[in-house]
């Protein structure tokens, strides 16, 4: 029986929504907090959901949402229903969505086993009437505010595919370019010559950019969109930690670029995790602190300006006093906590569990345009904020030229042009001083890395703000500014660090767009001086000698490419048997390896490297496009000493992780 | 069965893609070089609005190219794009079955076609090792 795909996929979302409401309501009615006709909403949503996934052939949904609807029935005629049924009906709804939703049948059988000995005892012992809970539920283990659709007026809205409006927003795109060209064919001395043209060219600017306007507003949606989970989230890892958590949301109806808030929903569910483990105490460690037993995680979102701020605060213990205090050495506690989370040399403890995996949301948070902030104060709490362009589709962007190639920078990023004169310098690295304050100064040219004629005298240079960082980008020319849709650059250039992707200019070609906190980190580091690369090694004694391991070709260069303009040579074998072999050999002195790989994986090459006697202290690194804590706790367990995630790794991190473990061989 | 192909000339070899994976040949154009990229990327182009990250073929496959290339072909692999630089686009015509075995992770075999090999290019494993789809 083959079905109209079209028809599968409307059951699915329908579906997906009525779990999700049900889950919202299971969650409402444990605390207290459900509306009078829950139940019975519950009942019509099991309902709907056994008897649309019957027409459709889930059989297997269709019999545990009968079963759910059995129970619930029950719960309508007694209006009420136990709290302690909960937790099966929630395992029992993810059961269909994995069935239903995902395809797979497997969850459902143990679902089916649990509701079947709650009927039992339900038939058994109808629930007393006085059980419904007169207030909110203290030692709840979660109790969420469910977040409902408000009693006001519902505004029209139209169910309208993604890729639709996204078309749609690529042919207005399309249609700035085509008009972009037209006055740029035309030439100034044409348009100036004419005054009805240049009217008519005037107000079609008006008219593109209203319409520019209204379609990247389709593109936006609340935050709200991707909160559901989270309630049921945290619930979930508190009960499994032995906390007691509330989630609060405020700020939810914030909109947000839909392809931003698909790429923040994971790092969301993420910081709460870490906020739930590693800020919030048990309850009897808060207790003895004179909090309340049950900890507070808020997720918050605000509009600034043209960038959004989303941010998971916890009234839990604070980050370590040690790291605040190496941060206000250092100048920044993001990187600070980042780094301590990083290395999986030792196990997760105290020191390093809140910057679990922080490092990843840092670098991801960075490709989307924005930037990480962490507040903290020892035995109060923490918070972390994820700092969000409003919109990825349209930038307005700065224009430059370096070395006789344009680039481009977010308009939002840079504070101002200048020119640098009166250069002071210190340790090699020049800077200029700017109201008061000394900023550093950068040659965009060996920021990214291109080969480049000399600066001229007293360059103008693009004065570039990110988080709290600040560099002054030496270029060859301002040239303009282009509100435009930059392009993503592929995956081909994916693990290529230092752009947000391209634009197209008017006379058709493709500029780069840098990232401006790249950019920012870039000049904060020495690697930003016009000076010829220098080995990361001090050339007295020989450096380390590299193995790169990796199945495909472009990551081995990548990386071979990065490591011997640091100064180490390398050698590389693209499987873990080849690999395995040359290190039998001996001479390698530090292993860079994935994990996907055919023929033997990187954890059988580390079991092997580790299993032998020659080999079995070598420095050995992950370097992976998987980037989730199983993966970092697998890599931890069978021996790795770092690391690294492909895709959001940039040079330094590489590098830097390279020399700390180069010592130990 | 018989497959109709795009074949190429990059260097003295030549190779052979099949039609299905490459939608369009284009000329080279203005490239716009990609510093931090690896070696064989030879940069970013616009193609009516998309912007395409350019190979070198040569350098992919291990062949002695020109060392400058004037044509430029799109490789497609479900929705997955880029653009591969050759030095000539000879034409497009059904190739034979490749009958001769090769040692390659990108090529599914070779074809003889005049007296001379012409490799027959597995697109799919090419464009996961150049531009690998993404895990997340």
């Amino acid at each position: 029986m083959s079905l109209d795909p079209e028809l599968l996929e409307i059951f699915r979302q329908e579906t997906e929504e009525r779990l999700d409401r049900m889950i919202d309501t299971l969650l409402a009615v444990e605390a207290g907090t459900a509306a009078d006709d829950a139940i019975d909403q519950l009942f019509r949503d099991a309902h709907s959901i056994k008897g649309n996934a019957g027409m459709v052939g889930f059989d297997v949904a269709s019999k545990v949402a009968g079963a759910l609807e059995d129970i619930l029935e029950r719960a309508r005629a007694a209006d009420a229903l136990d709290p302690a049924l909960t937790a099966p009906l929630l395992r029992a709804a993810d059961a269909i969505r994995a069935s239903a939703v995902d395809g797979q049948d497997g969850p459902a059988a143990s679902a089916m086993t649990e509701l079947a000995a709650l009927e039992t005892v339900a038939s058994a012992e109808p629930p007393a009437a006085d059980e419904e809970p007169a207030e909110p539920v203290a030692d709840a283990p979660a109790a969420a505010p469910a977040p409902t659709a408000s009693a006001a007026a519902p505004t029209r809205t139209l169910r309208v595919a993604a890729d639709r409006v996204d078309r749609l927003l690529d042919a207005v795109g399309e249609t700035v370019l085509h008009r972009r060209r037209l006055e740029h064919l035309l030439g100034p001395s044409v348009l100036e010559a004419d005054q009805r043209l240049r009217e008519e060219i005037d107000r079609g600017d008006v008219l593109l950019e209203d319409l520019q306007d209204a379609v990247v507003r389709m593109r936006t949606l609340p935050l709200a969109s991707i909160v559901g989970a989270f309630p049921r989230a945290v619930r979930d890892i508190a009960s499994t930690a032995g906390r007691e958590v509330r989630l609060e949301l405020s700020g939810v109806e914030t909109q947000l670029d839909r392809v931003i808030l698909d790429g923040i929903s994971e790092t969301i569910v993420h910081l709460l995790r870490n906020a739930v483990s590693h800020g919030i105490e048990p309850p009897d460690e808060r207790l003895a602190a004179g909090k309340p037993r049950e900890g507070t995680i808020e997720l918050s979102a605000q509009g600034r300006g043209d960038r959004v701020a989303v941010t998971v605060a916890d009234d839990g213990r604070g980050v370590p006093a040690a790291l605040i205090a190496q941060a206000e050495r250092e100048g920044s506690l993001v990187d600070v906590l980042a780094r301590a989370g990083f290395s999986t040399a030792e196990k997760v403890d105290e020191l390093s569990g809140r910057g679990v995996g922080l490092d990843a949301v840092k670098r991801h948070v960075e490709s989307l345009g924005g930037a990480l902030d962490v507040w903290s104060r020892p035995g109060e709490g923490t918070a972390v904020t994820l700092l969000l362009p409003l919109t990825l589709s349209l930038l307005h962007l700065l224009l430059f030229e370096r070395g006789g190639q344009t680039f481009g920078l977010p308009l939002a990023s840079v504070l101002e042009a200048v020119t640098a004169h009166d250069v002071s310098s210190l340790g090699g690295r020049g800077s200029i001083e700017l109201r008061g304050e000394s900023v550093g100064l950068s040659d965009l040219a060996a920021v990214v890395g291109a080969a480049a004629p000399a600066l001229p005298e007293s360059p103008p240079a693009v004065v570039v703000a990110s988080s709290t960082q600040r560099v002054a980008l030496m270029v060859d020319a301002v040239t303009g500014e282009q509100e435009t849709v930059v392009k993503p650059l592929g995956a081909m250039l994916s693990g290529v660090p230092g752009y947000l992707g391209a634009a197209i200019l008017a006379d058709g070609r493709a500029a780069l767009v840098l990232d401006p906190s790249y950019v920012a980190r870039a000049g904060a580091t020495r690697r930003g001086a016009p000076a010829v690369a220098t080995p990361a090694v001090a050339p007295a004694t020989e450096p380390p000698r590299l193995l790169v391991v990796d199945d495909q070709f472009t990551v081995r260069e990548l990386q071979r490419s990065i490591l011997e303009s640091a100064g180490y040579p390398v050698e590389t074998a693209k499987d873990g048997q080849e690999a395995l072999e040359r290190l039998r050999r001996g001479g390698i002195d530090l292993v860079l390896s994935d994990l996907e790989m055919p023929i033997m994986n990187g954890l059988e090459l580390l079991a092997a490297v580790r299993a032998e006697a020659e080999l079995g202290s070598l420095p050995f690194v992950i370097v992976t496009s998987r980037g989730s804590e199983e993966d970092r706790q697998r890599g931890a367990e069978a021996g790795a000493d770092a690391y690294v995630v492909k895709g959001e790794f940039d040079q330094q991190a590489l590098l830097d992780t390279v020399r700390r473990l180069a010592v130990l061989r | 069965m018989a497959e109709t192909c795009v074949r190429v000339r990059v260097g003295t070899e030549q190779y052979a893609f099949p039609v299905r994976h490459v939608p369009e040949v284009a000329e080279m154009g203005d490239i716009t070089p990609v510093p931090g990229a690896p070696p064989q990327v030879m940069g970013i182009r616009n193609l009516r609005g998309e912007v395409l990250a350019v190979f070198d073929l040569a350098a992919g496959l291990g062949a002695q190219g020109s060392g400058s290339p004037e044509r430029i072909i799109l490789a497609d692999v479900d929705g997955r794009r880029c653009a591969l630089a050759v030095d000539e686009v000879l034409e497009v015509a059904e190739l034979g079955e490749p009958e001769e075995a090769v040692e390659s992770p990108f090529l599914l075999g070779a074809v003889l076609l005049d007296g001379r090999l012409v490799g027959l290019v597995d697109v799919p494993a090419l464009l996961q090792a150049i531009a690998p789809a993404e895990s997340r």
